[in-house]
């Protein structure tokens, strides 16, 4: 079990569990990021700090507090 | 508002959809840009909403705010969801990007357990073809039992069709998802409960979500019970509906989608160089640097030009026959006061025109991704960089840039760090001071002020977040695929919100000017005998402490309240004396506003090659009138001249900011800031009237 902040860009992995209060979680799931999602890094942001994610159609971007939240399991 | 609108059209239509769907595109096609802009009642979130004719029909049409779901995760996303449920909409029309189908469908899956007559303007189709993606509109139609209408919106592709679908009595959308049996038998206990609510289910599975709605105190009992009872089973309610409808989405679009192997899109391209590891940085600062010139190079020559009709009006009321008083009161007072708000007009025009720009074209969302490291710093959001920075031009439309974040604490929080940047109106004083008190380190002292009031401000917003932690502001966003911006719809955006702020602030901000300008005249006779005066030296021994005991000093800081850099000119009269100003004849005057107008479009053009010339880091050099500079030298000594240029960096906003303040965030927060930054500039300007070498 690893979360968005280990993954190394261009790796792919699915999403097994949302960890963090309600409102984050809810907000998540908002924009696709549910369990049985499949996502892949697509870069860390120039000065750190956030994560660009792909998912299906659509590019998210994370703060690290929220990427830790993101429980994965590697594909 | 909007009750009274719909009393006089015969068809209310609402569009609902994800975030940069088109959704305005679309209004402002269907209706010919017929649109109105405002606020929602209540909020600082954008209210758009068009009248117009469709085949001889009234129609209302009305753009809720971008939603990802009916959950209501942020605000915009709660108006969107209580609007839909307020206004009874005639039909609603779901706009769906073609090239992300599956987390848009999610929203219409849950449009349609509404009980809501939809139909699916599925817009981008341009975009998802250049994608690989050709979607099967009319298997979709069948699959989900609803209209579905294929659009470009921005080249107005298919707009004709939607019109005659926006007319037809289309009925109400079936539901889609089936759910578990345990979670579908819940529901129907519930919606027995609601019996004759047409989104009975709708809120039967919000309520089991455990989102805040509003429903009779039995049936919220009933369903806090149910909910708990299936948590006690191990079924997360919330997963599990939402993880339902999102299955339910991904076999739809399977079934309609068909996907090809595509080239990598602009956007990835794009991302590539403005996203790059080390490249990144410096093109984020170019980019800023070029919203800041676009907004204010551009917006230069316009406010000179309010300055030169100011002029010119001036030098007529001066060759009239009336008193010297009413010429006086009408020169300084009536055309001063509203040239104050009109020199506002151009920047925010512009600002509004760079913002909108920069919103909808998907670039403003890589500029917070970027910055959200350094705000982090004072626990803001990344999305305040841009206003933070357009405060060093003028603090007003640096307020009103605060819209494009999405938390109201965070908002709040970079509003009122805004005022302590020094804008370029306080720069001019401080070139002045510098000039005659600290002539060898005179670009050092401009430089520390601007890096004191960046600290001052970003300590308030640090202070302030602290003490009321933010709610779930989230960073969590999406990157949207980078669009052109259709221009006719920019402009018009941009000049109905400049005129709203006109019709909206242009009131106060005169009316100060006009109280101002009856202190400064009313005892007339010789100046020291004036009210001002008087005024001032009252106020003298406040400022002792400081090092400042000239009282015109002290005076030229109350009409500094209409605009910083009014201190100069006041400054001016009361050691010199006032200039009379010349009288203008009818022909004189009209040649100097066609001089000034051409002036103006000549520096306008000009303004393009400026826009991408190097930062020019030398403070300009000081303009002030003849003397005054001699005059100053002797009036005060050098350390009384740092603390008097760091009050006056600090003390309260101008007054127009201050009414911005008042109309995005409500009248306490204003008087806090007046009354906060007084405070921050006379403890601060003590301080540095105690440590600088005397
Ligand atoms: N290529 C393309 N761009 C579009 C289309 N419809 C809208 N846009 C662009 O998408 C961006 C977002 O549109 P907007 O109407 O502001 O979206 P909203 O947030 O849903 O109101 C703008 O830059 C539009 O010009 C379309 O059908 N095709
Ligand atoms: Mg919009």
């Amino acid at each position: 079990m690893t979360t968005v902040c280990h993954l190394e860009p261009d790796q792919n992995a699915q999403i097994s569990r949302l960890g963090g209060p309600p409102g984050l979680m809810r907000r998540l799931v908002a924009l696709g990021l549910r369990p049985g999602a499949a996502i892949r890094l697509v870069r860390r942001a120039p000065l750190g700090g956030a994560f660009q994610i792909a998912l299906g159609d659509s590019f998210i971007a994370l703060r690290a507090q929220e990427a830790g939240q993101i429980h994965l399991e590697l594909s | 508002m909007a009750a009274l609108a719909t009393a006089r059209a015969e068809r209310l239509l609402v569009t609902v959809g994800n975030p940069n769907v088109g959704k305005t595109t679309l209004i402002n096609a269907v209706s010919g840009s017929r649109f109105e802009v405002g606020n929602w009642p209540g909020t600082t979130v954008d209210r758009l909403s068009a009248h117009c004719k469709l085949s001889g029909r009234s129609v209302e049409i009305v753009d809720l705010p971008g939603s990802y779901s009916l959950a209501a995760t942020t605000p915009e996303e709660k108006i969107a969801r209580d609007e839909l449920l307020a206004l009874k909409p005639d039909l609603v029309v779901d706009v769906v990007d073609a090239g992300n189908l599956e987390r848009n469908l999610y929203l219409t899956l849950e449009l349609a357990e509404m009980g809501l007559p939809v139909v699916v303007a599925l817009n981008l189709v341009d975009e998802a073809r250049a994608k690989g993606l050709t979607i099967d509109a009319d298997l979709l139609a069948r699959e989900l039992g609803l209209a579905v209408v294929p659009l470009v919106a921005s080249r107005g592709e298919g707009i004709g069709e939607l019109c005659e679908q926006a007319l037809r009595d289309n009925p109400a959308a079936c539901p889609l998802v089936a759910y578990q049996p345990c979670i579908e038998a819940a529901v129907e206990e519930l919606g027995a409960l609601l019996e004759g609510a047409p989104e009975r289910r709708w809120l039967a599975l919000a309520a089991l979500s455990g989102e805040t709605v509003r429903l009779p105190l039995p049936v919220a009992e009933r369903s806090e019970s149910l909910r708990q009872k299936l948590e006690a089973e191990g079924v997360d309610p919330f997963l599990e509906i939402a993880g339902q409808r999102y299955r339910t989405a991904h076999e739809l679009s399977q079934r309609v989608l068909d996907r090809q192997q595509a080239p990598p899109q602009l956007t990835e391209k794009i991302d590539r160089w403005l996203l790059h590891p080390w490249l990144g940085l410096p093109l984020f600062l170019a980019g800023m640097l070029l919203v800041f010139r676009f907004t204010f190079l551009f917006s230069d020559p316009w406010i000179e030009f309010v300055g030169a009709v100011q002029g010119v009006l001036a030098g007529w009321v001066a060759g009239s026959a009336l008193p010297p008083v009413v010429q006086s009161f009408l020169a300084d007072g009536l055309i001063g006061g509203v040239g104050t708000v009109m020199a506002f007009a151009p920047v925010l025009f512009f600002l509004y025109l760079a913002m909108s720009f920069a919103e909808s074209s998907g670039f403003l969302s890589r500029a917070a991704f970027i910055a959200d490291r350094v705000m982090h710093w004072a626990g803001l959001p990344g999305r305040g960089f841009i206003p933070l920075m357009l405060g060093f031009g003028c603090n007003v439309p640096a307020i009103y840039a605060t819209r494009t974040m999405e938390d109201f604490n965070d908002r709040l929080r970079v509003a009122l760090a805004i005022p302590f940047t020094a804008c370029s109106a306080r720069l001019a004083v401080f070139v002045l001071f510098a000039a005659v008190f600290f002539p060898a380190q005179a670009t050092a002292v401009v430089f520390g002020l601007y890096l004191l009031g960046l600290a001052a401000g970003l300590t308030t917003a640090a202070i302030l977040g602290k003490l009321a932690p933010t709610g779930h502001s989230s960073g969590a966003m999406e990157l949207p695929a980078y669009r052109l911006p259709t221009l006719g719809l920019t402009l018009r955006q941009a000049w109905m919100r400049t005129f709203a702020f006109i019709k909206g602030a242009g009131g106060s901000i005169t009316i100060t000017v006009l109280v101002i300008w009856l202190l400064l005249n009313v005892g007339g006779g010789k100046p020291e005998n004036s009210l001002y005066a008087q005024l001032s030296q009252l106020l003298v021994p406040v400022f002792t402490p400081l090092g400042v005991t000239d009282w015109r000093l002290v005076g030229a800081l109350i009409p500094g309240f209409i605009a910083k850099e009014v201190v100069i000119g006041t400054l001016g009269v009361s050691y010199l004396g006032s200039e009379p100003v010349a009288a203008l004849g009818l022909m004189d005057g009209l040649q100097q506003l066609g001089q000034s107008f051409l002036t103006a479009c000549w520096a306008f053009l000009n303004a393009i090659p400026a826009m991408f010339g190097l930062p020019q880091l030398a403070p300009p050099a000081p303009e002030a009138p003849d003397g005054l500079a001699g005059a100053l030298g002797t009036s005060i000594a050098p350390a009384g001249a740092m603390a008097y240029l760091v009050f006056l960096l600090l003390y309260t906003p101008c007054v127009a900011t201050v009414v911005a303040i008042r109309q995005e965030f409500g009248r306490r927060w204003a008087s806090f800031s007046v009354f906060y930054q007084l405070l921050v500039a006379y403890v601060l300007g003590l301080l540095a009237y105690l440590v600088w070498p005397s």
